[in-house]
């Protein structure tokens, strides 16, 4: 495998313009999550204090092993919504290291709303437990909630992915064999009961944490029974009448301290295994990424360039370096594990697709783990293209894109429009993480063309009527749509909307993809079936 | 002179004796070309003795201590083993009269003196009697069974500070000091309990306690020709809960003209008791140079081999010698000192703590090597520290040309004793040696409580602290194996976040 | 942090984990890369940071014992599940333990009996000396451990007091 030979001149003034924008963008990004994790009102951080309760920052440090990464998922879900009153919607969740092993950790977070269950609060844990399944990952619930938010119950009850899919994804893992353990650091009232009901091993802290599907005031309303919250839900009850919590605990600590000993009680099945070799750095220095990434969304750069400062010893092995060569495809390690990278250099062209395909093919062959880095503007139109059948070229791209079994990873790299984002293994396409650097925008189009879509069909539906529009008038149509378009392509709402798994500053990236092919290699890899090629 | 017996009336000594003193004795009738037999409890079994004797023979008892004061046992145990004679070590029944005459009566030979000079010096208040009688310098006291009755009246009459101490008694046990005579009449049935369950014996006598003495004693070897002859004498000052830990010779308090006075003082003593034997006059030695006698012990001293390091002679062999009958063979004038040597005592037990015992197991244990270094021991590596006997483990004993180069080769040689498993007094004795009243001899029975610094444990500096928990740590096998569980990819991340 | 080795009466917390080439101690939020090289002689060195220092180590259950430096220290490694359980263990009067080792010579009540505070309960010997155990409170003696002649560490529970929330 040769070292990529990087083209850039870090002495260039563009290349010091893109790093000072690009490093601002991180920072910005750092800030915005740093508030995000720790900003909180006062009075419910007193109010914690007074019950006597962690942090979930604090929770997590106790729980997960000291001197070990933690893979956070959807820092900035919700960020965009509820007018950014509920800082990551009330949930944190992500990869921990327990007891040495690769969980799921999914918490609430009582400092915000007190725990309560918002619409993407609900999706984040969905996903989550998704992530579980699809890498066979035990979990570590730390259940804190006041359960969910009543006004918005209409948007997270009842649908197929709202919170009864929280329920439904606990048993799959249950039936999988993959373990769960959760600790009742609150209440966990009405639905909130089953999530330590439904987990294989469950902890309750004495004095504030409890189970019931009806807590006191609901209970005296119903049947006029007067109960305290012990006696209807306590520690002592559920541990030694009920059955329904297995551990009572005089501390949080205490709780913590036993869930890491239940988990290192799990039984470590051998991961699958693929080609790795000892790990190398990165022979260029990943900071150097800042200046590679262009400052408009428009404007093109040398994938080449991100691969070599993300694979170990910048070493890549290219598959067909001369064909099709808006889309590079090739092998390289990452963190010692061996991936196939494809990585977009242009829009999509009909030899550009087959290659994908047959790629992609190969990988699942020979059980190669997929990077997919996106920067793409779609696939080619256009009558010459439409005949050489880049419809069905892109079309046997996406089939193989869906079919395969092998893991893949995409990182939203700069822009992801149109069909390319499926072509790539957008989100709607089971890539087992998805992460979007800052600057990133995803949409069916760029915010300039569909606003110039749209005023030329308001033009034209004018023009029939024989009326004309001034440039202001024209203007007046474009404005709001371009306005919409870029706040709803930007990586912030896709990130706070859940449609990827949270954005990366560029620099963590090599970590994070290397955490989450480790965390992958525990589920097994299936001989890869696919659908009908278009020919 | 002093030369090996051709011919000794016995071909087998059993120590009736556990622990470094066993190991002592057996030491030097091995040399000698003779069996040497041990009697032990089963508590003692991994014990340096029992593997180094020719024969070892187990004895019972309702406690580790009672066996070995089991006279039957050890006599049965002796003609069993065909031994010949019995060296009773220190402590248990070597100043038990009925014991010495038992063994007698056997037709054993007792490594010691003869059962009357137990009778009249095992004795304190005896042996006080008969040394004042014979002109030697005694301090006030009164004693129980003059008359019974007037105890209490005639301690009172001795003037505070007064010591009360059990007349059967020795090495400190059951003895009180009272400053105040309020309480007086309270801790004399406290000492008389205390006697009663050492010894067997509740009666006391009480004596004028001299603030800040020295405890300086001499040892003697008489024959059973009337010979007898000093062996000069050892500083005994520095002791903790009245028993000694830091034994030395020659004394830094004495000049040669005082030196020769009380070590002739003790020679006379020894004489005029007929005493046959190894033995050791004690005297309280006050700040301005008075000095009355205290008790005259009739056995090898724990302290003997600091006397031996100066004088060459070998204590075990000129008893072994004086008890086959053999004559001294030199006179005073022939015994010479070189050099000086200080007598370590390590204790299982904490400074820091009233200097309370310790118990443990031997985990590990190196002792110290170099010149003029030696180890006096009974544990292995292996072996347990209980609470079933006394806690001193080993002496460290050290020889130099001067005293300053036996302290010297102290401190190294503590530093590199390593016992561990039970907490010792080795650190503690290092700061002992380094305080400016001990590098001066500025010393008193008295000087550990005057200082209690050196018992304290020092303040930990935060970088020693982070050593220990981190040896602790990689010692530890539930938090190696914990971190070794991290997958190496995690370990190499690190604590990273996104 | 979630272990911790009790020494000298005090609970150090820290935890333990690794780079791919050596240990790491956790202190507060202090990290020190360490190690241990163990030599033939059961010396080992120990590396913390650029510092190396010669000591001697040895372990039994939970007690570590290190020499370092001509001084002998004793370490107790507290698992989390112990410490965090025993913080909130009932009242430590109401187990009265061995201030030293030593045995028992008189035993002055039995199970059942009411005592009051400074009633004497038990004198142990030990170092050549009696010491008496009195009631730190009122109560009902709950248990002894140990019989008349027979010994005991240091730390042995020796009696314990109902406590006074099963008494009332």
């Amino acid at each position: 495998m040769k070292r990529i030979e990087s083209r850039l001149n870090t002495a260039s003034a563009e290349f010091l313009a893109n790093a000072a924008h690009n490093r601002k963008l991180a920072e910005a990004f750092k800030e915005k999550q740093r508030a995000v994790r720790h900003d909180r009102p006062a009075r419910d951080i007193e109010r914690l204090r007074a019950q006597n309760k962690l942090l979930v920052r604090e929770r997590l440090a106790q729980l997960c092993d000291p001197g070990t990464p933690f893979l956070e998922l959807s820092s900035l879900a919700a960020n965009e919504a509820y007018d950014g009153e509920v800082p990551g919607a009330a949930v944190v969740s992500g990869i921990g290291i327990v007891a040495g092993r690769e969980v799921v950790i999914n918490a609430g977070d009582a400092s915000v709303k007190g725990g309560a269950w918002y619409p993407l609060g609900v999706k984040k844990t969905v996903r989550a437990l998704d992530i579980a399944i699809e890498n066979r990952l035990p979990v570590v619930h730390l259940c804190d909630s006041a359960g969910g938010f009543l006004p918005l119950q209409a948007e997270l009850f009842a649908d197929k992915y709202y919170a009864g899919r929280i329920f439904r994804n606990q048993c799959m893992l249950s039936k999988m064999g993959v373990q769960q353990v959760a600790v009742v650091l609150g209440h966990c009232t009405a639905g909130g009961a089953y999530v330590p009901g439904l987990s294989d091993y469950n902890i309750i802290v004495r004095g504030t944490g409890a189970i019931f599907l009806a807590g006191p005031p609901l209970v005296k309303a119903a049947t006029g029974e007067e109960n305290t919250v012990d006696e209807l839900g306590g520690a002592d009850m559920h541990t030694s009448v009920s059955g329904t919590a297995d551990y009572p605990a005089s501390s949080e600590q205490e709780a913590i301290a036993i869930a890491r000993d239940i988990v290192a009680q799990f039984s470590r099945q051998p991961k699958t295994a693929i080609e790795w070799q000892t790990p190398e750095a990165p022979y260029y220095d990943g900071s150097e990424l800042y200046g590679v990434l262009p400052r408009d969304i428009k404007q093109g750069f040398d994938m080449h360039e991100v691969i070599a400062r993300m694979v170990d010893g910048s070493r890549f092995h290219e598959y067909q370096p001369a064909y099709g060569k808006t889309l590079i495809c090739g092998y390289a390690h990452l963190w010692g594990y061996k991936i196939g990278i494809l990585a977009n250099n242009g829009v999509l062209f009909n030899d550009s697709a087959l290659k994908g395909a047959h790629f992609i093919e190969l990988c699942n062959q020979n059980k190669t783990p997929l990077v997919f880095l996106q920067n793409i503007t779609g696939f080619m139109v256009g009558r010459e293209y439409e005949r050489r059948g880049i419809t069905k070229d892109g079309a046997k791209m996406i089939m193989a894109v869906s079919n395969s079994e092998v893991p893949k990873f995409t990182v939203m790299c700069h822009g992801s429009f149109g069909a390319g984002n499926y072509g790539m293994s957008g989100r709607a396409f089971d890539s087992r993480f998805l992460f979007s650097w800052p600057q990133s925008q995803t949409s069916v189009m760029g915010a300039e063309q569909a606003a110039n879509v749209l005023a030329e069909v308001k033009i034209r539906q004018l023009a029939k009527q024989g009326k004309s529009l001034s440039k202001a008038d024209i203007d007046a149509i474009r404005e709001p749509v371009l306005a919409d378009f870029k706040r709803k392509q930007s990586a912030y709402w896709s990130t706070s909307e859940i449609w990827d798994d949270g954005i990366l500053d560029p620099l963590d990236t090599r970590n994070a993809l290397g955490i989450a092919l480790s965390a992958s290699l525990n589920a097994p890899i299936a001989e890869p079936r696919y659908g009908v090629f278009r020919m | 002179m002093n030369s090996t017996l051709a011919d000794w009336p016995f071909n087998a000594v059993l120590v009736a004796n556990r622990g470094e003193i066993a190991v002592r004795v057996l030491r030097t009738v091995q040399k000698l070309g003779l069996k040497g037999i041990v009697v032990y409890h089963a508590a003692d079994r991994a014990t340096l003795a029992v593997k180094m004797a020719d024969q070892a023979i187990e004895i019972t008892g309702a406690t580790p201590v009672a066996a070995y004061l089991d006279a039957a046992q050890i006599l049965a145990a002796a003609k069993t083993s065909g031994a010949g004679a019995i060296h009773p070590g220190y402590g248990f029944l070597s100043e038990n009269a009925g014991f010495c005459a038992a063994v007698e009566n056997a037709g054993l030979i007792f490594i010691g003196p003869k059962p009357a000079q137990i009778t009249l010096m095992g004795d304190k208040v005896r042996a006080r009697n008969f040394v004042e009688k014979g002109g030697f310098p005694v301090a006030p006291s009164a004693i129980e069974d003059d008359d019974p009755q007037t105890f209490n009246a005639r301690a009172r009459k001795v003037g505070t500070p007064l010591l009360i101490k059990p007349s059967a008694g020795g090495g400190g046990k059951g003895m009180r000091i009272v400053r105040d005579l309020a309480v007086l009449d309270e801790e004399i049935l406290r000492a008389r309990s205390e006697g009663q369950r050492y010894f067997g014996d509740g009666r006391l006598y009480v004596e004028r306690y001299i603030e800040n003495p020295r405890h300086i004693e001499v040892q003697v070897l008489g024959d059973s020709h009337g010979n007898v002859v000093h062996l000069f004498e050892r500083e005994c000052s520095v002791q903790r809960r009245f028993q000694k830990i830091v034994e030395e010779t020659p004394s830094p308090a004495l000049s040669a003209e005082l030196r020769n006075r009380i070590c002739e003082t003790a020679a006379g003593i020894a004489r005029s008791a007929g005493y046959r034997n190894a033995g050791t006059v004690e005297f309280i030695f006050g700040p301005s140079g008075e000095y009355y006698f205290l008790e005259m012990n009739t056995r090898l001293q724990v302290e003997h081999p600091v006397t031996e390091e100066i004088t060459g002679k070998d204590l075990v062999h000129e008893q072994l010698r004086i008890a086959a009958g053999e004559p001294l063979g030199y006179t005073q004038a022939q015994v010479t000192a070189q050099g000086h040597a200080i007598e370590f005592r390590i204790y299982a037990e904490d400074a820091s703590r009233g200097y309370t015992p310790t118990t443990g197991p031997i985990l590990r244990l190196q002792a110290p090597q170099g010149e003029g270094v030696r180890w006096d021991s009974g544990v292995l590596q292996g072996g347990e520290v209980t609470a079933a006997f006394d806690p001193m483990i080993a002496k460290l004993i050290i020889r130099g040309r001067d005293r300053s180069e036996a302290i010297a080769r102290a401190d190294k040689a503590l530093k590199d004793t390593i016992l561990l498993g039970c907490k010792t007094n080795t650190a503690f004795l290092r700061r002992l040696i380094a305080h400016p009243a001990f590098v001066a001899g500025d010393v008193h029975t008295g000087f550990l409580d005057a200082n209690p610094q050196i018992a304290a444990e020092p303040e930990l500096s935060a970088e020693t602290l982070r050593a220990l928990l981190a040896a602790a740590a990689l010692s530890t096998r539930t938090l190696r194996d914990g971190a070794d569980a991290v997958l190496d990819l995690h370990a190499a991340i690190g604590a990273w976040t996104n | 942090m979630h272990h911790a080795f009790s020494f000298n009466g005090d609970d150090h917390l820290l935890t333990l984990s690794r780079t791919t080439t050596a240990y790491c101690l956790h202190l507060g939020d202090e990290v020190y890369a360490i190690d241990l090289r163990n030599h033939q002689d059961d010396t080992a060195t120990l590396v913390i940071g650029e510092q190396s220092l010669e000591v001697v180590i040895a372990t039994q259950g939970d007690e570590v014992f290190v020499h370092l430096d001509g001084e002998v220290y004793q370490l107790r490694y507290r698992h989390p599940l112990e410490r965090l359980a025993a913080s909130q263990a009932g009242n430590s009067e109401d187990a009265i333990r061995a201030p030293m080792p030593g045995s028992l010579v008189v035993v002055a009540v039995q199970a059942g009996d009411a005592v009051v505070r400074g009633q004497l309960l038990l004198v142990m010997e030990s170092m050549k000396m009696e010491t008496t155990i009195n009631a730190p409170r009122d109560g009902v003696v709950h248990a002894i451990t140990y019989e008349k002649g027979q010994t005991f560490d240091r730390d042995a529970m020796l009696i314990s007091l109902l406590p006074l929330a099963i008494e009332k």
